[in-house]
């Protein structure tokens, strides 16, 4: 752990971009605008790297708030966050290179996703709760900005104002968990706290509420199953957003702040089922959800929901690497996927109904390959990235109870079923559309390329201890999340557990291909008519909480334009009487000195009359 | 005594040119006039009570008089190069 300037630098780096772009963006050009980012995000990918490799780094403003140092710290932990973000950000920034070719606010959305790129490395590298609380809202705003992009049709504003406010919600959360352990510790510096919670000396209570805060605070932001609506309607951005922001990065914030938060959460039996019962229901509605859209983007939308239940799970059963592990893995088959439907949406000139879709592999081959690892790394087959996460959540989650552990194999074989029907209703079949489809360039068939490259073997660094092989990334992590036993599951145990779950997902997988090509029996249709309105979710949220609200604002409104109109009518009455009085004002001098004389003696009447 | 009721009868008129006439000069005759009927009680306030004190407001009265005279006249001549008349009743430029 070294003090070095070169960690607040790699925020500066996109902070830079945004500045330049958002200033001079038009003067910059096409593509030039979309290098400048991308190279920036690059420049701060390979400065975090050389930290990381250097053991990690700190670095600290004394005088920022009375008594909170605005303190960055690149540990373990926050430095593969950094790799993820700054990694898979650099390449869907060259990949929106492509995508937005001919938008006429090129400039302006790359100025856009330099500032959540800075935003969200800050919230990674924050090691004081204000400090990530400023990352945290940065990225909120630069969610809003991005989603609300094309703002001049109204569907698109309304999305980016519903998550600017569901985010709202849970960020208050956030400020009532740092106020409670202002109050509790003093400090706001992570890592002190981590000190004095193993010092003890407080009350557990106090801290279990703290920690429901900060869960509040980690749904807002990671969609889960109160605050989920906004996702889905998230997909109103461009492509390249959803992709960053809304599967890769920033909804994962909520998880990485509770692996952050585990010294707090760790033991807390009550916040722990908690934790587990809102991922179990997240996977659950996600994956059902998803597999009643038609719109393409909201598809994956929904299966990112379900996958960060997954995390949420892990988080709460205590496999806090896994979790990470799960968000590293997940960053770069979701970007995959997310970015192969882009290519294809971009293929068939802004089509986004799958319906109007089929038959893809044949127009677009490379983009089929990128669909295939795609599907199947996120439908979890052996032995690409998506296995090796969900099957250490799995085998955690037995530890907690065998219970848990068939309803997660359950929600894993939504999973696959999710991801081949979205595979085969794009690519298999015959093409359904009008358009002409036509390849991407190379600017986004090369980021696809290494992030598929990333689906098939990333999973690699974290293979369960029964295989023979290092695993690399749990002591990685658990030097920075700090240690917490738990008892390994025998070999037999294990190695059953990975069958089955192989087996399972290959199944699911088959079963899922056959399915989805035919045609649908009509107990499908009927589930599928409710699952494209999410389980009437939104209706339900309307009804019981929009609604009332706006009606309490509607008479509140009523009530101050009466009160308003009653100022404006006195007013007036003043106003009117004032020019009754400015009439005497004649300029006649005579009239003047007539009434000078008339109250003179009235005057001189009323002294001698007294 | 005497010189009391005069200064009245003095002020009166004053007051009654004052309003009635309409041309400037002769309204500045008419409060001159009702200055000295001021003056004039003054005087024989003092000659009845035996004390100077109010003398010495008349002889404030005199100078204040001469001088408001000759700003006074000076205006009346101003706006009368200007306007070719010193009627009070179209000169009502002042009004609010």
């Amino acid at each position: 752990m070294q003090e070095t300037f070169l960690l607040p630098l790699i925020i500066a780096l996109p902070l830079l971009g945004f500045v330049l772009l958002g200033l001079f963006g038009k003067r910059f050009g096409e593509p030039a605008a979309g290098w400048l980012a991308s190279l920036l995000v690059l420049g701060s990918f390979l400065l975090g790297l050389f930290l990381l490799l250097q053991g990690g780094a700190k670095w600290t403003l004394a005088e920022w708030l009375p008594g909170i140092p605005f303190s960055l710290n690149l540990d373990n932990l926050s430095g593969v966050m950094l790799m993820v973000v700054a990694g898979v950000g650099f390449l869907i920034h060259v990949w929106a290179i492509g995508y937005m070719h001919g938008d006429p606010g090129y400039s302006r959305f790359f100025s856009y996703f330099n500032l959540f790129i800075a935003a969200m490395l800050v919230l990674v590298l924050g090691d004081s709760l204000p400090v990530v609380f400023i990352g945290w809202e940065g990225v909120g705003l630069a969610s809003y900005l991005l989603i609300g992009f094309w703002y001049q049709e109204r569907v698109n504003a309304d999305s980016a104002r519903k998550a600017f406010i569901v985010n709202r919600i849970g960020d208050l959360g956030f400020l009532l968990a740092m106020g409670l352990l202002w109050s509790m510790f003093g400090t706001l510096s992570i890592s002190e706290l981590v000190e004095k919670v193993e010092a003890g000396g407080y009350s557990f209570t106090t801290l279990t509420l703290a920690g429901f805060f900060l869960l509040i605070g980690a749904i807002g932001k990671s969609a889960q199953v109160p605050l989920m609506v906004w996702l889905p309607d998230a997909m109103a951005g461009p492509t390249p957003v959803s992709a960053l922001i809304h599967a890769a990065t920033m909804v994962t914030a909520g998880v990485y702040l509770m692996v952050r938060h585990a010294f707090m959460l760790h033991g807390d039996g009550f916040l722990a089922g908690l934790i587990v019962a809102i991922g179990l229901l997240t996977a659950f509605y996600g994956a059902l959800c998803s597999l009643g859209q038609w719109d393409i983007k909201r598809i994956v939308a929904y299966t990112t929901l379900s996958q960060l239940g997954f995390m949420f799970v892990a988080v709460g059963v205590g496999a806090y690497w896994v979790a990470i592990f799960h968000i590293v893995t997940h960053a770069f088959f979701k970007a995959l996927m997310f970015m192969t439907s882009g290519s294809v949406i971009h293929a068939l000139g802004g089509e986004q109904d799958v319906r109007q879709m089929g038959g893809m592999r044949k127009y677009l081959p490379a983009t089929h390959l990128h669909g295939l690892v795609a599907a199947f790394a996120s439908g979890g087959l052996v032995p690409l990235a998506g296995f090796w996460s969900k099957d250490a959540i799995l085998a955690y989650s037995f530890e907690y109870g065998p219970w848990l552990w068939a309803l997660m194999l359950l929600a894993s074989v939504l999973a696959a079923l999710y991801s081949i029907r979205w595979y085969v209703l794009v690519f298999w079949g015959d093409y359904r559309g009008k358009a002409h489809p036509h390849e991407s360039p190379a600017v986004m068939l090369w980021p696809n390329h290494i992030l598929m490259g990333g689906a098939l073997g990333v999973g690699f660094i974290g293979l369960p201890y029964v295989i023979d092989y290092k695993n690399f990334i749990e002591p990685f992590l658990t030097r920075a999340i700090g240690d917490f036993p738990h008892e390994k599951l025998p070999v037999v145990t294990e190695w059953v557990l990975i069958i089955i779950s192989a087996v399972v997902a290959i199944a699911a997988l088959w079963w899922g291909f056959r399915f989805f090509q035919q045609k649908m029996p009509a107990w499908y249709e009927r589930f599928q008519a409710a699952a494209l309105q999410g389980f009437y979710a939104d209706a339900a949220y309307n009804a019981l909480l929009v609604n009332p609200a706006k009606g309490l604002a509607e008479l509140l409104f009523s009530g101050d334009r009466g009160l308003l109109f009653g100022f404006a009518g006195l007013g007036s009455l003043m106003g009117g009487l004032g020019a009754l009085l400015a009439r005497l004002e004649t300029g006649a001098l005579r009239f003047y000195l007539a009434g000078l004389l008339l109250a003179l003696v009235l005057l001189v009447g009323w002294g001698v009359l007294r | 005594m005497i010189w009391l009721i005069a200064s009245a009868l003095l002020f009166s008129i004053g007051a009654y040119g004052a309003l009635t006439r309409r041309t400037a000069i002769l309204m500045f005759l008419s409060i001159e006039l009702m200055l000295n009927a001021a003056a004039l009680s003054l005087i024989s306030f003092s000659r009845l009570s035996g004390s100077l004190d109010a003398q010495v407001v008349v002889l404030f009265i005199i100078a204040i008089a001469a001088a408001e005279v000759a700003v006074g006249l000076g205006l009346i001549v101003a706006i009368f190069r200007r306007r070719e008349t010193t009627n009070v009743d179209e000169l009502r430029q002042l009004r609010g």
